[in-house]
């Protein structure tokens, strides 16, 4: 998908209207990283919205000459939510949050967003490596640099970038074909 | 590097989670620009992965977007709702309050003048009514020395001064022999020394025998220098004397001022 700059740089000048088209085009999958973290969807709603509301807020921040425009909702996105997940208040309610990743969530969820494609991905997904698994779920889902998924699972630093490509293009023929 | 390292590297997957340091991604944002090829294969792993997450998104409420919506309002309403309420209403309310307790004050202080002339208003009536009583009394005075100097009952005698003491002094009297009543009138009298006072005294000629009548003193005041006495002896002459403050038994002849007789 080509970026669609043309709708950032009228919303970072205050148009509703393009806001409301990049909500649509990017809300459903940032929502997706949100809920791999917090695990919890009303959690997961209300902090969705904060982080479109920052990026309203923050909209001038972002320049489309530096960076996905996907990559830097996904850092807003990851970082809002494991904010959230270090209060009090949520640690209390809930254990066990890194052991979940993404493909647990596609086996135990029976509501599966309304995408045709899902059920055929939930298929392909399942059938990725372990390895690939844990390297996709921290790097993307996560948001952990190099350096921390190096030490995580155990991989020289130089190896991370190739497993990862290797990973990233099994899903791609499974998920784009 | 060349367009196929690039893309080999894995740095792109890399570039799109947002796990690339800075230098790398700066390389690869060149190599994006440079070639249409790597903005591509960019293109398709960004893809994929925002596919990824969307299959794992729980569904999307509409209430979400519209939360979102109403916020960033809000915070433009509030900011003109803010100028706003600066410039007309918040104005206008405290022009009024200030406008009120302005009225309020005037209206204290006219409660507080009109009570203040009420009590001097009071005052006064008070003082006129005393001094409306003084008159009456007075008045009543007046009337009853007149009616004396009209009675029939009343003869009227012009004592004069002794030459010796007081040679142009001299007191009328009204005297009712019947009932024993005088009315003397001190006008002609000089004022009294401090400490001294006037006594009358009623006299008999053969033997000389002077009973005191009283004093010219307040107690016995009927009007303007006007004195009453009453039960005294018949007398044949009136003497007054000039006595110490409380009057004598005797009459000190050396300050007799007044004498005359009254049998005629």
């Amino acid at each position: 998908m080509e970026q669609p700059d043309d709708l950032i740089i009228a919303m970072q000048n205050g148009d509703e209207k393009a806001f409301s088209r990049l909500y649509s085009m990017y809300s459903q999958a940032i929502y997706g990283i949100i809920y791999s973290i917090v695990l919890d969807e009303k959690i997961a709603e209300e902090l969705l919205q904060d982080v479109f509301i920052k990026v309203w807020n923050n909209a001038k921040t972002y320049s489309v000459n530096k960076g996905r425009f996907f990559t830097w909702l996904l850092n807003i996105a990851r970082n809002t939510a494991i904010d959230a997940t270090r209060s009090k208040a949520f640690k209390n309610s809930r254990k066990n949050l890194s052991t979940t990743n993404f493909v647990d969530i596609l086996s135990s969820s029976d509501s599966l967003n309304k995408k045709t494609n899902a059920i055929g991905i939930k298929k392909f997904v399942n059938a990725l490596k372990p390895a690939c698994i844990k390297i996709i779920d921290l790097l993307y889902f996560k948001g952990y640099t190099q350096a921390e998924a190096s030490k995580t699972l155990e991989i020289p630093l130089g190896t991370i970038k190739t497993r990862n490509r290797t990973c990233i293009k099994d899903l791609r023929v499974m998920i784009l074909g | 590097m060349t367009l196929e390292e690039i893309i080999e590297s894995g740095k792109l997957e890399m570039y799109v989670c947002g796990a690339l340091p800075p230098d790398e991604a700066l390389e690869v944002e060149n190599a994006i620009e440079t070639y249409p090829e790597v903005k591509r294969e960019t293109e398709l792993i960004e893809e994929s992965l925002l596919q990824l997450a969307e299959t794992v998104s729980p569904p999307l409420q509409v209430m979400v977007w519209t939360n979102i919506l109403n916020a960033i309002r809000n915070i433009k309403t509030i900011d003109k709702s803010k100028v706003r309420k600066l410039n007309l209403p918040a104005i206008i309310g405290w022009a009024a309050a200030i406008v009120f307790m302005g009225g309020i004050m005037w209206m204290l202080k006219q409660t507080n003048d009109l009570n203040n002339s009420l009590r001097v208003t009071t005052t006064e009536n008070t003082v006129l009514k005393e001094e409306k009583n003084k008159v009456e009394t007075q008045l009543a005075e007046s009337s009853e020395v007149l009616d004396v100097l009209r009675s029939k009952d009343y003869q009227s005698y012009t004592l004069p001064g002794n030459q010796a003491v007081a040679p142009d002094a001299f007191a009328k009297v009204y005297l009712n022999k019947k009932e024993s009543v005088a009315y003397i009138d001190t006008k002609g009298l000089p004022i009294p020394p401090r400490g001294k006072v006037y006594q009358v005294w009623s006299l008999k000629m053969e033997p000389l025998t002077p009973t005191s009548v009283g004093l010219i003193s307040p107690e016995n005041l009927k009007g303007d220098g006007i004195y009453k006495f009453v039960d005294f002896p018949d007398p044949e002459a009136f003497g007054i004397t000039l006595e110490p403050a409380g009057g004598s038994k005797t009459p000190t002849l050396s300050q007799l001022y007044i004498l005359g007789k009254v049998n005629i």
